[in-house]
């Protein structure tokens, strides 16, 4: 009865799937020092991260099952879910026992779980990529605020920054207080977030036109508030313009 | 004018046109230019009718030389008038587009001046786009018919997809209703497109880097219920679209009574479930490989409007069910009302791994409310009742009198039935 400890971060979490292998040794929990209190039922384990130990499990994750399985495991993993981490562990064992074909095994509990949760972290980071709304707050600089429910920012600033090459802006994660910061070469995720988010004139006028415009394309014969909540959960209307 | 009142007039003028797609174009971002389209198309926003918003749609102009009975912009319609200059819509695309608001923009336009004037005013805004603005997100542009075939060309150049509207699903009704547009009109740009669309994917072969040419292809829209057509008439008229011009999609309109134009059959109210039911339909020829024919005949030209068309036919073809859905093939399982093709891709793809039991069915998505009274699972018949049409249809049939003390779902839906226009 072992508990591996880590320091919440994905490396730490590879980290803890190579001790277990190396000491032959299941535990029977894993989990982050953050949420961590301590147990005194079983032996607790720090495994302190190494990143030569977590590119080595992730190699062969790769290698031994597929790409697409380290893919999901890393969505899983940003779900922050405690019991995502145990999820894992049961579903890189069962990977390197089944191989490439894991994910046919679509019948079996641990690899539908990891597939659920994976498509609904996919779900929420396209969400996010649907329904991000920039401000300009400075001359050029432009920013926006979201709360997801899972930790989808990573997942999501590839796509802005590819698109928005010519311009700098910032992804805040309110919730985490993490923010993506982009200069129109690369981007980093920091948790220093800018001080003064007020708009411009110019700013409060394309919200106001783009008000004006949402109101009239939608045809009145056909109201469906409804089907308009399925498609933008009220959850993330106070990020939306058009809501407000 | 102001700004704001020229979006107000003319993104109302322009919500008739149901496409919203920005799919089908991968356009890349290039230079450090903006904006990017994404191949399987993003939508930013729903409009209070629960449609999707994803480009600026929007019309150049309302201001119209024809006078089309159906359409809201006929020059005899006493309404607001405004038109865009192609730098406010250049400006505003690009704006909006910075904030995440939408995917890039549709232009289309009423007929202003003629269309050659027309389209060249449409032109000039996307090349603004393109050129001065380096920018590289979608672009679906209206090909006003009657425009020379040399501005369709140059159009095609800078849109990822362009669409010529037949709107009306017969010449005769043409002729009633749009006296001003011909078939000829409307069928000449669409064949030019997609010959170019054919000429450019030859071109391709010889030489990696030809210019593109609407790499998302072309569409079109047809307005349900203004006219008398029947369903079936509707759908040939789709599959030969889908057939000889390889269009994309086929947009459906229900006609919504913007006109009081004696020519119109009598609408009320827009016939939105029959075209819910031709969308269903539609779906069935792109993607499950039906033919029209499968569907509907001459002596049942319209949809059952209270079965959706795949448990419609399904019904009528019992002696093919029921399959066994661990051996049959794709394209069996994708007849069977209830699964659809990504719950196909996954009964075939877990079917490697181990024999399917009935309970794990529901895991795959398949929708068993429906399914089980077409399949078997190892060879055992689930649906509690014979395989017989008026047993299954019965148990598949929306109760009524369950539904009387709760209307509010199904409100619509009795409505809309009862609106449906009357065919003659």
């Amino acid at each position: 009865m072992v508990n591996y400890i880590f320091d919440g971060t994905f490396d730490g979490l590879m980290t803890v799937i190579y001790v277990s292998y190396y000491n032959h040794q299941v535990p029977n929990d894993i989990l982050s020092e953050n949420s961590y209190q301590k147990n005194f039922l079983g032996d607790d384990i720090y495994i302190s991260t190494d990143i030569n130990k977590s590119n080595k499990v992730q190699n062969a994750i790769k290698n031994k099952i597929s790409k697409e399985a380290l893919k999901n495991i890393y969505y899983v993993y940003l779900s922050e879910l405690e019991s995502s981490y145990m999820l894992i562990y049961k579903y890189v064992r069962l990977g390197f026992k089944i191989g490439r074909k894991i994910n046919y095994f679509l019948q079996n509990d641990i690899v539908n779980d990891v597939i659920k949760l994976s498509q609904r972290i996919n779900h929420e980071a396209y969400k996010m990529i649907e329904l991000i709304r920039f401000k300009e707050i400075k001359n050029g600089l432009f920013y926006a605020k979201i709360h997801p429910d899972y930790n989808v920012l990573p997942l999501i600033v590839p796509h802005f920054a590819e698109r928005f090459q010519d311009q700098y802006f910032v992804i805040h994660d309110v919730k985490r207080n993490l923010s993506a910061v982009y200069d129109k070469k690369s981007w980093i995720i920091t948790d220093i977030s800018p001080e003064n988010t007020l708009i411009t004139k110019e700013e409060e006028d394309f919200e106001n036109l783009w008000k004006i415009y949402h109101k009239n394309i939608s045809i009145e014969e056909r109201k469906n508030l409804r089907l308009q909540r399925q498609h933008m959960p009220k959850k993330y209307w106070d990020i939306l313009i058009e809501k407000q | 004018m102001e700004l704001y009142d020229k979006i107000r007039i003319l993104a109302d003028a322009a919500k008739y046109d149901v496409s919203c797609s920005s799919s089908g174009s991968n356009r890349e971002n290039k230079n450090g230019g903006i904006g990017n389209a994404s191949f399987y198309g993003i939508c930013h926003s729903w409009s209070d009718d629960g449609r999707c918003i994803s480009l600026l749609k929007i019309l150049f102009t309302n201001i119209c030389i024809y006078n089309c009975s159906y359409c809201v912009n006929r020059c005899s319609n006493d309404i607001e008038r405004a038109l865009f200059t192609p730098d406010e819509l250049a400006d505003l695309t690009i704006n909006f587009y910075r904030r995440n608001y939408i995917e890039g923009l549709f232009l289309s336009s009423a007929v202003y001046k003629s269309p050659d004037y027309t389209m060249e005013l449409l032109i000039k805004t996307v090349k603004k786009l393109r050129e001065d603005y380096n920018f590289n997100g979608y672009i679906h542009l209206k090909a006003i018919p009657g425009a020379d075939i040399n501005l369709i060309r140059l159009a095609g150049l800078y849109a990822d997809r362009m669409s010529v509207n037949i709107e009306l699903p017969s010449e005769k009704s043409l002729k009633l209703l749009a006296p001003q547009k011909t078939k000829e009109s409307i069928i000449k740009p669409m064949s030019f497109i997609h010959n170019q669309l054919l000429e450019k994917s030859d071109s391709k072969k010889l030489m990696r880097y030809s210019d593109k040419f609407v790499p998302a292809g072309q569409t079109t829209q047809l307005i349900i219920g203004a006219t008398p057509e029947s369903d079936r008439t509707i759908l040939k008229l789709s599959e030969n679209l889908y057939k000889l011009y390889s269009l994309k999609r086929v947009y459906y309109s229900a006609y919504i009574p913007v006109s009081n134009g004696n020519n119109i059959s009598g609408v009320t109210s827009p016939p939105l479930l029959r075209e819910h039911r031709l969308y269903q339909a539609d779906w069935l020829l792109r993607y499950y490989n039906f033919t029209a024919d499968e569907l509907l005949n001459e002596k049942n030209p319209n949809f059952n409007i209270s079965l959706d068309p795949k448990v419609d036919w399904a019904l009528k073809n019992l002696s093919l069910f029921p399959v066994e859905v661990n051996t049959a093939d794709y394209n069996t399982l994708l007849r069977v009302p209830g699964i659809g093709v990504r719950t196909a891709k996954r009964i075939i793809s877990a079917r490697k791994a181990s024999s399917l039991s009935y309970d794990s069915l529901k895991k795959l998505g398949v929708v068993l409310k429906r399914a089980k009274y077409f399949i078997t699972c190892n060879g055992k018949y689930y649906g509690g009742c014979e395989i017989e049409t008026n047993k299954i249809k019965n148990k598949l049939l929306p109760k009524s009198n369950v539904l009387e003390g709760q209307l509010s779902i199904f409100d619509s839906f009795y409505k809309t039935e009862n609106n449906l226009p009357i065919i003659v």
